[in-house]
């Protein structure tokens, strides 16, 4: 698909686009923001003082009031968990600010933006014209997969182009080979479902009832979700182009053109200024995936970050090859993953532009799962790319230690995106595919350098993402959600604690059968890990019971129907047939009364669990949020078991013992060393790892 | 001049050595990865994590999988990193600073600034 980008002299140079060679490898290098125009510098010297100030607050309350319009017009869950965005970029697709929602998106959006300008502002069979809405979901041209669905629109006043504004939302169902949008048995990009090149889907700010027709004739398993998704998608973006031209109308073309340049120039400059007060250095951390989806499988994540300056390259080299599942990726793919924590840590008072990105250099090898052919199957690509959030996140940490933005280290979130996707006909007689945005919200946050992680804190691809109403799911489908709370101990260990990430349990029912998969990771080892010493969240087994006698309990009114994951696996009170898994589990019939159990990570801890306060272990052991076994013996806290009451003395002593114990195992580096360089991981854990222990691709992969 | 580096890890920018931030003790030459200079164990995951069911997944990490590599102070015992790694796995040199840039930095003799 490599076609050179237009650079014609004829088009004015505040609508052109730098020209690169287009591939899925290369749409990353449109990551850096484009010149300035002549036009450009003077509106933004136009702008006296304060209006800067002034209207880049104004821009943050018509992007959050578009937003929230977005949400509410909306109706799958991902949509109204907040798992979007709506932006404002210049009239050649810089990213000028939105409002997030997700930060991925914050990277995607501009890409096809850049595309449209790039080839079909100037082709005469395509044009951009006021009232157009354009519409895409592959990540071939920007996106990140295929659920994710983006509308955007040219802003133009008097006749001239002076921005686009898009909305983008995750849609639940993609009319792929299994439901979800999400197929784990996918091997290619045939397997995939509906992937739309930017396309002009409406003129004359209407939507084209044709094209509407083959979107939703797509999506068949839930078509009534893609018409209105597409509608509030094209709503919340046209929110953003009436309040655009409004503002244009009162201030001038030349105003809103100038304050948008300056929106990405000052958050460049800012970036910049901030990480040119790190240390210099060489930052490398790693992250194991443990799944491809149809099977566990160890996948590595290796980012060496090199900083220098005002200035950072990020080199994914070291990562494994590419494989035949759809845990796959492009470069921006991984860049987006890494913009998720460098927009909500290191500079989340900066505007959401990449102009904030524009010091980060990418460097990711073709041939790794995370610069994977263009025929790959990617649509798993956010859940692969916990193995790039994990390590920006520990490298990014490291850098910024020591210097004024301590307070904006912290250890990795969760980082493992646990959903239950369920497809079928409703009780009402509506066919339905849609996921549990429950777990998929409530990981566990990272613990920071002083104070414990938020419980059940969010989404970690989506820190704005929030659970939706447990009770709506029971309302709207056919089961019964058994329990669904903070899961004991899963909070990361640490002097900081990590947040606790929660657990549910559904229950079908109302229906004879339910269609249902799981996507998640951290059974065999962690994605998510602890800083400084902290350690990660506890290990995330997948549980299914089917065959039960459920209802016939609660029915009784029996008290000792499980209500914590542990339970239902350990104590097995309810009859029926047991099947522990791991947490990504392929598609199968449900039937009425199984109970399937789901968890969601906890975060990292931070620092040495024998400086944790003991104050803080009884308070997490009077609320069950830990348990006797971890206080004692992580904690090696001391303390009455009636009463709760610290021992201090006691403590002291166990936690020197313990520290004196560490001496006496600990092994000096060389010892270690030629001891530790002799073992290697289980065989059926490296089939799609490449060579060990460097990654290395060991073979050619076609697919047809 | 002391650089505090990480949680438990300083850096004397005059002498180039880490030392732990807790007692002080040495960790060995700053051009060289700190965790040559600590006490290291490798640790299965279920001394860690209950298991609470014999099977093949339970609540445990898989130790086949999964081993803790514990880095201590050898002066104070202090846990100073962890990483999770497949068994055998290379150990991260997660720190490889610009040394003459932080010497430069504190104004140290011979590297340029005073």
């Amino acid at each position: 698909m490599a076609t050179n980008a237009h650079s014609s002299p004829e088009i004015p140079e505040h609508f052109r686009v730098t020209p690169i060679e287009i591939s899925p490898s290369t749409m990353v290098q449109w990551l850096k923001p484009e010149p300035i125009s002549p036009i450009e510098q003077r509106g933004m010297d136009s702008l006296t003082p304060g209006d800067y100030e002034i209207y880049d607050e104004k821009l943050k309350n018509i992007l959050d009031e578009s937003r929230e319009i977005f949400v509410r017009s909306g109706v799958t869950n991902l949509l109204t968990a907040g798992d979007l965005i709506v932006a404002v970029y210049t009239a050649n697709g810089d990213l000028a600010n939105a409002s997030a929602g997700t930060y991925l998106h914050c990277v995607t959006g501009c890409l096809p933006v850049k595309y449209v300008m790039s080839q079909y502002f100037p082709d005469p069979t395509v044009g951009v014209h006021e009232g157009d809405i354009f519409y895409t979901n592959e990540a071939r041209y920007g996106g990140i997969h295929n659920p994710d669905q983006m509308a955007f629109m040219p802003v133009f006043h008097d006749g001239e182009l002076i921005a686009w504004t898009a909305a983008l939302a995750h849609q639940p169902e993609t009319g792929a080979v299994e439901p979800g949008g999400m197929p784990i048995l996918a091997r290619s990009r045939n397997d995939e479902g509906m992937k739309l090149t930017p396309i002009k889907v409406g003129e004359n700010y209407r939507i084209k009832r044709d094209l509407l027709d083959m979107m939703v004739n797509f999506i068949h398993r839930s078509p009534r979700m893609q018409e209105i998704d597409t509608r509030a998608r094209v709503t919340g973006a046209d929110r953003v182009r009436v309040r655009m031209q409004e503002l244009a109308r009162a201030q001038g073309n030349d105003f809103v053109r100038g304050l948008l340049r300056k929106l990405v120039v000052e958050a460049e400059a800012s970036a910049r200024q901030r990480i040119a007060r790190w240390n210099d250095g060489i930052y490398r951390a790693v992250a194991f995936s443990d799944t491809i989806g149809r099977e566990p499988a160890l996948v590595r994540g290796y980012l060496t970050a090199s900083k220098k300056g005002d200035t950072i390259r990020m080199d994914f080299t070291g990562t494994s090859p590419e494989n035949d599942s759809s845990y796959n990726a492009y470069p921006h793919i991984a860049a987006a993953h890494a913009a998720i924590y460098i927009f909500a840590y290191p500079f989340h008072d900066l505007p959401a532009s990449n102009g904030t990105l524009a010091p980060f250099d990418w460097e990711v090898p073709e041939g790794t799962v995370l610069n994977a052919a263009p025929d790959a199957a990617i649509s798993n690509s956010p859940p692969l790319c916990c193995i790039v959030m994990t390590p920006a996140t520990i490298a990014m940490a490291k850098m910024m230690f020591d210097s004024p933005d301590r307070d904006k280290v912290g250890a990795p979130n969760g980082n493992m995106g646990s959903e239950i996707v369920f497809a079928g006909t409703s009780q009402y007689g509506i066919a339905f595919a849609d996921l549990d945005g429950c777990t998929l919200n409530t990981e566990g946050q990272g613990a920071r350098p002083d104070m414990d992680g938020a419980h059940a804190y969010g989404f970690p691809w989506c820190h704005a993402g929030r659970a939706p109403d447990a009770e709506f799911y029971e309302s709207e489908y056919p089961f019964l959600r058994l329990f669904y709370r903070l899961k004991e101990d899963s909070g990361g260990f640490g002097m900081w604690q990590g947040g606790h990430g929660t657990e549910t349990a559904l229950a079908p029912r109302h229906v004879p059968t339910m269609f249902w998969s799981a996507i998640g990771k951290s059974s065999n080892i962690s994605v998510g890990v602890g800083l400084f010493g902290g350690y990660p969240s506890s290990a995330s087994p997948g549980v299914w019971v089917t065959n039960t006698n459920l209802w016939d309990k609660m029915t009784r009114g029996d008290d000792d129907v499980p209500t914590d994951a542990v339970s239902v696996a350990r104590d097995r009170t309810v009859d029926g047939e047991y099947l522990m898994e791991h947490l990504t589990r392929l598609t199968r019939v449900g039937q009425n009364g199984d109970i399937i159990v789901q968890l969601a990570a906890g975060g990292g801890g931070y620092g040495d669990v024998l400086e944790r306060a003991p104050a803080l272990v009884l308070s997490d052991l009077r609320q069950k949020k830990i348990s006797e076994w971890t206080a004692r013996n992580i904690y090696q806290v001391r303390y009455d078991p009636e009463t709760l009451v610290l021992d201090h003395d006691a403590t002291r002593a166990a936690r020197d013992a313990a520290r004196q114990e560490r001496i006496k195992q600990g092994m000096p580096w060389d010892a270690f060393i030629a001891e530790w360089s002799t073992k290697k991981p289980d065989a059926d854990a490296l089939k799609y790892f490449g060579h060990w222990p460097d990654g290395a691709s060991e073979q050619t992969l076609v697919r047809i | 001049m002391k650089r505090r580096i990480t949680e438990y890890l300083d850096l004397d920018t005059a002498t180039l050595e880490w030392a732990c931030n807790r007692c002080g003790q040495s960790l060995g030459p700053a051009a060289k990865n700190y965790k040559e200079g600590c006490l290291i164990a490798d640790r299965d995951p279920r001394e860690i994590w209950q298991p609470f069911i014999e099977a093949s997944f339970n609540f445990a990490y898989n130790p086949g999988w999964a081993r803790l590599v514990e880095f201590y102070c050898p002066g104070c015992g202090t846990m100073l990193e962890v990483e999770m790694l497949p068994p055998g796995h290379p150990i991260t040199h997660d720190i490889e600073l610009d040394l003459e840039s932080l010497q430069r930095d504190a104004g140290e003799p011979g590297s340029g600034e005073s």
